[in-house]
């Protein structure tokens, strides 16, 4: 019995330190680090997935349970489809609603079990989305919609700058050079904290690494459609526009405004920003 | 009846003398009580999250309670002999059909009650507000719910082992409880004759996703948005229908089996 | 004098896959009668067919051919054991419920008013010598508690007929002394009991009549004096003689 004991005890040791020896090498080869999240870790590739449902899971409490299923979704596009090639017949989809007309006595009579009317959170009630949002990054954090989506969420209706701006950092950690994450957080000196200097900067940031990812990217496909991400350098050269005026320097304002009509996909609306904010500056200088 | 009542209450007995739900309940608290302990953005009202899961376990853990209590009501008084000193008595094999049937339902709705009083608890504590209508109606279908696969496995006792049983109607149930609604929507994009067949079980099967109330619950859908009682009423007969049903087949089933 | 238990060309016949789907004769034609305040002994070797003869008369199984009657009612319906009683040769119960509990349990299965059960139940209880345990789970019992538990719930609805399937099988000299006690208390009460036994000793000191099924038939039926008396040796050696047992030469 004690030797039964003592060669299990051997054999134990053996097989503890051949794992110690073999893991770190493991994980240089394969490059593999762990999350430190135990879900992530224990779902692997499939996280992403989880991640991505969480996300809709988000937009899901966003209409309080009135959702299209894939099926629905399926049958809204084929509809859609049906709407353009037929436009005589009018617009299908606005006249059932997503679910569309019921097949059936028994989907008519499920429906009185479920949310039936399309709503979106209001007020405080939006925060009721936050834990999805959460899990979702928590999954995946080079899902960077999630964190901006969140951010907007956080400051815009709950009021709640400083956890915004810790969700994006924390966002920008994963994903540092990401033009959108920087984008948001100046979006946060400018508008909230009204640091603008720290807004300029990193607007700049985010100016450098749209043009890093960007700019190697083509405009667009064979088939005409975008590539670039257009509108975010939009954005960009917009908040720019902003902390410049902000800051009282109107004259720089009014150079970023030029390059701002010369990306645009609206340059008639951008023009009319370029004419006030000349008029501005001459009004300055009466 | 009277002899059914005196099977059933055996049932509820055993139920409670087991420990699966105490288990089961604890374990549903305690992982809502981390959910509860987590902190999301330092928002105190988030509460439709837990809700979520609460609810999510509690559905799981109802279903393994009735499916597991039912499966094994017949094997076990057949395996342990109980059941020859039973029919010895002045008693029929339907009326025990129907008395363990009765038993498994009355305990399992007992320990759906416990839950739901739980999360309604949960609930009320972070919206301080408490829809008691539209609890109950989630019960009380969630129940009706119940009725049918406790049904649906005391049939299976009566052809399968335990472990089979079990597995099948738990496969079956979680089955159409997640793609029942959506089998005609499938077959609409199926070539013949599966869009047939697939058709066929759609309309045979029982829906126990109508039986469903989580997302109202969830999303705090109250006063003219819940169901009409009504709709509750019909929804329920339903349910009791095809409960019979199965438990018809069950005691027709059990009529003829041998006993050892 | 009226047959509580009555059996007509009984016939039972097995068929089972692991037969081979063929037929086995557990009954041919069984014709046994039991009359009323009487105690009788239902013998035969290993196979013969009396565990069959009593799963008919509760109700198991149903007979190929003939029928059986309970107090004129045929065992096909349930009424037929409204006035019966069964003691299992293996005694298994309820494990989660109390002796007590049990014994409520069936009492309320014969639809006894519940303030003659209370009664009845501790009238039993006291009976089996089971008072000091009856708040016990019963898988806490000992094996000859719980065949006196058995005991009690056959008795539970004051029985006018007792059927006992090998009753004093695995008990100790002095559970078979009670379990003979409690069948002579009964016949002294007018009660009829029908049990079926190895233990031919036994049989021949309490039964008034026996029956003797050897591979489905019946072979003998009658008085124990008679029999002795008509094959000049004691039960053990007719019962022998009857199944046509041959001892080897030596």
């Amino acid at each position: 019995m004690r030797k039964a004991a003592l060669i299990l005890i051997l054999l134990l040791l053996i097989c503890f330190s051949l794992v110690a020896w073999l893991q770190p090498r493991y994980e240089t080869r394969t490059s593999v680090a762990t999350s430190g999240n135990v879900l992530a870790d224990l779902l692997g590739d499939g996280r992403k997935m989880v991640a991505d449902y969480f996300y809709v899971q988000a937009d899901v409490y966003f209409h309080s349970g009135y959702y299209p299923s894939v099926f629905d979704q399926a049958r809204q596009q084929e509809e859609s489809d049906s709407d353009v090639a037929h436009p005589e017949e009018g617009n299908s989809q606005e006249e059932n609603g997503f679910m569309g007309k019921p097949l059936d006595w028994i989907e008519r009579f499920s429906r009185r079990f479920e949310p039936s009317v399309h709503t979106h959170l209001e007020g405080k009630k939006i925060g009721e989305i936050l834990p999805w949002m959460k899990l979702s990054t928590d999954l995946d954090p080079n899902r960077i919609q999630t964190y901006v989506v969140t951010a907007y969420w956080l400051r815009k209706r709950l009021g709640k700058s400083a956890e915004a701006e810790d969700f994006l950092r924390s966002g920008l950690k994963a994903n540092p050079h990401s033009p959108d994450l920087l984008y948001a957080l100046g979006q946060i000196y400018l508008q909230d904290r009204k640091d603008y200097p720290h807004a300029k900067n990193l607007f700049l940031a985010a100016l450098r690494c749209w043009h890093d990812v960007e700019d190697p990217k083509p405009l667009k496909t064979e088939t005409g459609e975008e590539v670039r991400n257009t509108l975010l350098l939009e954005q960009i050269l917009g908040g720019l526009a902003e902390e410049e005026a902000a800051a009282g320097r109107l004259d720089q304002a009014l150079r970023y405004l030029e390059q701002l009509k010369a990306n645009a996909s609206d340059p008639a609306g951008v023009q009319q920003q370029i004419d006030k904010m000349k008029a501005r500056i001459n009004a300055e200088k009466k | 009846m009277n002899k059914i009542f005196a099977v059933a209450a055996v049932v509820i007995k055993e139920l409670y003398r087991r420990k699966d739900f105490y288990v089961l309940f604890i374990l549903t608290a305690l992982i809502t009580g981390l959910m509860w302990l987590m902190n999301f953005f330092h928002d105190e009202q988030i509460v439709r999250f837990i809700k979520e899961i609460c609810l999510m376990l509690i559905w799981v853990c109802s279903l393994v309670i009735a499916v597991t209590t039912a499966a094994r009501q017949i094997p076990a008084e057949r395996e342990s002999r109980t059941i020859f000193p039973l029919l010895a008595k002045p008693i029929t094999r339907w009326q025990v059909m129907v008395g363990k049937f009765l038993g498994c339902w009355l305990a399992t709705g007992v320990a759906l009650l416990v839950f739901y009083i739980f999360v309604a608890l949960v609930s009320a504590s972070r919206e301080h507000t408490l829809s008691v209508d539209a609890y109950f109606q989630a019960f009380w279908l969630h129940w009706q719910m119940l009725g049918i696969v406790i049904a649906m496995t005391m049939l299976g006792s009566v052809t399968l082992s335990v472990a089979a049983n079990m597995t099948i109607i738990f496969i079956v149930s979680i089955g159409i409880l997640v793609m029942g609604g959506f089998l005609h929507k499938l077959a609409e994009r199926m070539t013949e004759p599966s869009a047939s067949l697939l058709t066929a079980i759609y309309f045979i099967i029982p829906h126990l996703e109508l039986f469903n109330m989580r997302e109202l619950i969830i999303h705090d859908w109250t006063g003219a948005n819940l169901p009409r009682w009504t709709d509750v009423l019909g929804d329920t007969v339903y349910g009791l229908a095809y409960s019979a049903f199965f438990l018809i087949a069950a005691c027709l089933v059990f009529r003829r089996k041998a006993l050892n | 004098m009226n047959a509580v238990l009555r059996t007509e060309n009984l016939r039972v016949e097995y068929r089972s896959r692991e037969l081979k789907q063929q037929t086995k004769v557990a009954l041919a034609g069984l014709n046994l009668s039991v009359q009323t305040g009487e105690v009788f002994g239902f013998l035969g070797p290993n196979g013969a067919g009396k565990t069959t003869t009593m799963n008919v008369l509760l109700g198991y199984v149903n007979a190929t051919a003939g029928a059986a009657y309970l107090f004129d009612v045929n065992v096909r319906e349930p009424i037929a054991r409204q006035r019966i009683g069964y003691l299992p040769e293996l005694t298994y119960y309820y494990k989660f419920l109390t002796a007590e509990e049990l014994l409520r349990f069936y009492a309320r299965i014969f639809e006894i008013p519940k303030a003659e059960t209370e009664a009845r139940i501790d009238q039993l209880l006291k009976l089996v010598e089971l008072e000091h345990a009856r708040k016990r789970p019963i898988r806490t019992y000992s094996k000859g508690m719980q065949q006196r538990a058995g005991i009690a719930q056959a008795l539970i609805n004051n029985p006018d007929l007792l059927l006992l399937d090998e009753p004093t099988s695995g008990l100790d000299p002095l559970g078979r002394m009670k379990v003979r006690e409690i069948i002579q208390r009964l016949k002294n009460e007018g009660k009829t009991v029908f049990f079926s036994s190895h233990e031919l000793g036994e049989v021949e000191t309490i039964c008034d009549r026996v029956a003797i099924l050897h591979q489905g038939e019946l072979k003998v039926q009658g008085r124990v004096d008679d029999l002795v008396k008509e094959h000049q040796c004691n039960l053990e050696q007719v019962f022998l003689k009857v199944v046509g047992y041959q001892p080897q030469q030596s």
